[in-house]
C-alpha cells in the first residue's frame, strides 16, 4: 500500500509537474547551466532510472534532498514532526473527548433540544471549509478582541523554545518548570487546534450519537433496565463500551483526516509543521519534499489503522479469539 | 429520566416501532432544509448571470474597503469591488465545478464499479488495488498535486475532482451489484433469456441506485470544500477569478476587515451544508 502511494506520488509528481530547474537558477543562466543543474538533481537521467534510484534510496531510509531548502528531507520533515504530531494530538484530544461526550449526551435526550443544537452543530462542523473558519477564528480572537495570538506559529517572537526533550513544547516547557512558555505554547496552540479539532469532532460525535442510540435501543439494555441498574451505570459501561468499536473506527479516520487537514490549517495558522511543508513544496515543485510528506503522511495511516485494530481486541474479546 | 427509559423500553418491542415517528419527522427536516438551501443557492447564482447589484468584476463602484451597508450588503474589497455581486456571480463557478465533478464520478465510478462487480476477474482485483491506492491519499493532497500536475482552469479542477471521487461510487457499485447478483431475481432475468448486460444494466443497476445518489450527496459536500480548498492555495480556478475559495485566498491580507472573507466562506459552508443535509435526508430515507 506504501509502495503504491510512493511510486503515484512520484509518477505524478515527476511526469507532469513543471521542472524546478527555473526556480533554482537565475533567469538569464545559459542552457548549459542549467543543463548542470538539472543533471545534478538527477532529472537529465530517464524516468525508470530516476524511478528505481528513488526506490533505492527509499530503502535506505533516505528521501533525496528538497529542491526548496537545500535540506535532505528526512531532516527537514523530522524537525517539522513534532510541530504536527503536538497540533495534531491536541486536536484530536479534544475532538474525540467532546465528541464522545456530546454525542453520547444527545443519545441519551434523543428528540430534546441538545440533540437538535448538536446535530446542527454536526452538520455544520462536517461541512466547514477549515481554512476559512482558521481565518475568521483569527479574524475574531485575535484582530477584534484580543484575547489569543496571531498566527506566528507555536511561539512568539522573544519567548525562549524549552530544551528539547519530547518536542512537544507544552510538554517539554512543563518539565523544565518554564511556564511563560508553556503558557504562550498554549495560547498558539488554541485556535489552529479547534480548527482542526472541529473536524475531528463532528464527525465522531456523529458516529458516537448513532451508535449509542443503536445500544439504548437493545435487548441487553432492556435487560439492564429491568433488572434495575441506574441509568448512569447503564449508559456508561454497558451501551457507550459497545458504542466504542465505530467511534474507534471513526477516531482512526478522523486521524488520516487530520494530516490532509494539517496541510490547510498549517498553512492558515503559519503553523511550522509538516503540512505546511507540504504546501510550500507543491508550490515550488519541490518533488522531494512532497514525496517525503507523502510517505510519512503514508506511514502515519498504516500505524494509526494499526494502533485501531488493537484497540479493537482490547474492547471487545470476541475479536481477539478470532 | 424514567420516562426516556420507558420510552426505549417500548421501542425496544419490535411491533411498536412503526408507530414512532420521530425519525420521519427529522428526514423531512434535513430534506427540507437540504432542498430548500440547494435550491435558493442554484437560483441565486443563476440568477447572477442576469443580474447583480453592480458588475461583479468592476473595481471601484464603491470606496475601498467599505463595511457592509445598505448600498454594499457585504461590503467591498480593496479595489471597490461589490462583494455580494461577486459572492453571487461566484456561485455558478463552485457549485458548477461541483456538480459537474459529482456527476463525472457518479458515472464513471458507477460504470466501471457494476462492471468489475458483474464479470469479477483479474480486472476486478487489479481495479480494486488501484481504487485502494488512491482512497488511501490524503484526498485534499492528492488534488492539490494533480491540479498543480495538471494546471488549473475549469476543466482541470473539474477532472482532478473526478479522480478523487470516482472510488468511492466505484466500490459502493461493486458492492451493490456483488450483493445483488445471486438474487433470485438476478437469475429469473437470465432464466427470461435476457443478456449478461441487460441483466446487468436493466435489472441489477437501478436496483443499487438509492445508495450511490445518497452518497453522491454528500461527496457533494465534500467536494465544495475541496474545490474552494484548492481556490484558497491558488492552484485551483485562475486567481482573482469569481470563485469563493480565491475570493477568501484574496482577502486573506485584511482579516481585520472582516467582511471580505467572511461572506464567501459563508457561501461554501451554506453550499457544502445542503448537499450534506440531502444526503443525510437521503440516507434516512434508505433506512426506512
Amino acid at each position: 500500500m506504501i509502495w503504491g502511494v510512493v511510486t503515484l506520488t512520484f509518477f505524478v509528481s515527476r511526469v507532469v509537474a513543471p521542472d524546478p530547474t527555473g526556480l533554482l537558477v537565475p533567469p538569464q543562466a545559459t542552457d548549459a547551466i542549467k543543463q548542470a543543474v538539472r543533471h545534478s538533481l538527477g532529472l537529465s537521467d530517464p524516468l525508470p532510472v530516476q524511478y528505481f534510484r528513488f526506490l533505492g534510496s527509499l530503502l535506505h531510509g533516505d528521501l533525496g534532498t528538497s529542491f526548496a531548502t537545500g535540506m535532505p528531507v528526512n531532516a527537514d520533515l523530522l524537525t517539522r514532526l513534532p510541530a504536527t504530531l503536538e497540533l495534531g494530538l491536541v486536536s484530536l484530544l479534544w475532538g474525540v473527548l467532546f465528541g464522545v461526550i456530546f454525542g453520547v449526551i444527545a443519545a441519551l435526550r434523543r428528540g430534546k433540544i441538545v440533540d437538535h443544537i448538536l446535530r446542527i452543530m454536526i452538520v455544520g462542523g462536517m461541512a466547514m471549509p477549515q481554512f476559512w473558519l482558521g481565518l475568521t477564528l483569527i479574524g475574531i480572537f485575535f484582530l477584534n478582541l484580543g484575547w489569543l495570538p496571531g498566527p506566528i506559529g507555536r511561539l512568539p517572537i522573544g519567548v525562549n523554545t524549552p530544551t528539547p526533550i519530547t518536542h512537544f513544547y507544552l510538554i517539554d516547557s512543563l518539565l523544565t518548570g518554564d511556564f511563560t512558555t508553556f503558557s504562550a505554547a498554549v495560547s498558539q496552540l488554541i485556535l489552529p487546534s479547534l480548527t482542526l479539532g472541529l473536524g475531528i469532532f463532528a464527525p465522531i460525535a456523529r458516529v458516537a450519537r448513532t451508535a449509542m442510540v443503536d445500544a439504548l435501543d437493545s435487548d441487553y439494555v432492556r435487560t439492564a433496565r429491568a433488572v434495575g441498574l441506574s441509568p448512569t451505570r447503564i449508559a456508561l459501561s454497558w451501551s457507550l463500551k459497545n458504542a466504542m468499536l465505530p467511534i474507534i473506527t471513526m477516531t482512526a479516520n478522523a486521524v488520516a483526516f487530520a494530516f490532509s487537514g494539517a496541510v490547510l490549517v498549517e498553512g492558515v495558522f503559519a503553523w511550522p509543521g509538516i503540512g505546511q511543508y507540504a504546501l510550500n513544496a507543491i508550490q515550488q515543485s519541490d518533488f522531494p519534499g512532497l514525496q517525503g510528506f507523502v510517505l510519512y503522511v503514508a506511514i502515519m495511516y498504516v500505524l494509526t489503522y494499526l494502533a485501531a485494530d488493537i484497540l479493537y481486541a482490547y474492547i471487545d474479546p470476541r475479536i481477539k479469539k478470532s | 429520566m424514567t420516562s426516556t427509559a420507558t420510552n426505549a423500553v417500548q421501542r425496544g418491542r419490535g411491533g411498536i416501532r412503526p408507530l414512532n415517528i420521530k425519525p420521519r419527522r427529522t428526514m423531512n427536516w434535513t430534506l427540507w432544509a437540504g432542498l430548500g438551501l440547494s435550491g435558493l443557492l442554484v437560483t441565486v447564482s443563476i440568477a447572477a448571470q442576469f443580474w447583480t447589484p453592480y458588475t461583479p468584476t468592476k473595481p471601484g463602484v464603491g470606496d475601498p474597503l467599505m463595511a457592509p451597508s445598505a448600498a454594499h450588503l457585504f461590503g467591498t474589497d480593496k479595489v471597490g469591488s461589490d462583494i455580494f455581486s461577486k459572492v453571487m456571480a461566484a456561485g455558478l463557478t463552485d457549485i458548477g465545478i461541483t456538480l459537474i465533478g459529482v456527476a463525472l464520478a457518479f458515472v464513471i465510478g458507477t460504470l466501471i464499479g457494476s462492471l468489475t462487480g458483474f464479470f469479477g476477474g483479474a480486472v476486478d482485483a487489479i481495479v480494486m488495488r488501484g481504487t485502494e491506492i488512491i482512497q488511501s491519499f490524503p484526498a485534499l493532497l492528492l488534488g492539490m498535486l494533480l491540479v498543480s500536475a495538471v494546471g488549473g482552469g475549469l476543466i482541470n479542477v473539474v477532472v482532478v475532482v473526478a479522480i478523487l471521487g470516482f472510488p468511492g461510487y466505484l466500490r459502493l457499485a461493486r458492492a451493490e451489484i456483488l450483493s445483488k447478483k445471486s438474487m433470485e431475481y438476478a437469475d429469473a432475468a437470465v432464466l427470461m433469456g435476457n443478456g449478461r448486460l441487460s441483466v446487468l444494466f436493466k435489472h441489477l443497476l437501478p436496483n443499487s441506485l438509492k445508495p450511490l445518489v445518497s452518497f453522491s450527496a454528500i461527496n457533494a459536500s465534500w467536494v465544495a470544500i475541496i474545490v474552494s480548498s484548492l481556490g484558497f492555495i491558488g492552484i485551483g480556478i485562475e486567481p482573482g477569478s469569481a470563485e469563493w475559495g480565491s475570493m477568501i485566498a484574496a482577502g486573506r491580507d485584511q482579516i481585520s476587515n472582516w467582511w471580505v472573507t467572511f461572506f464567501p466562506g459563508v457561501a461554501i459552508l451554506l453550499l457544502a451544508m445542503a448537499f450534506y443535509l440531502l444526503g443525510d435526508a437521503f440516507a434516512d430515507r434508505e433506512v426506512q
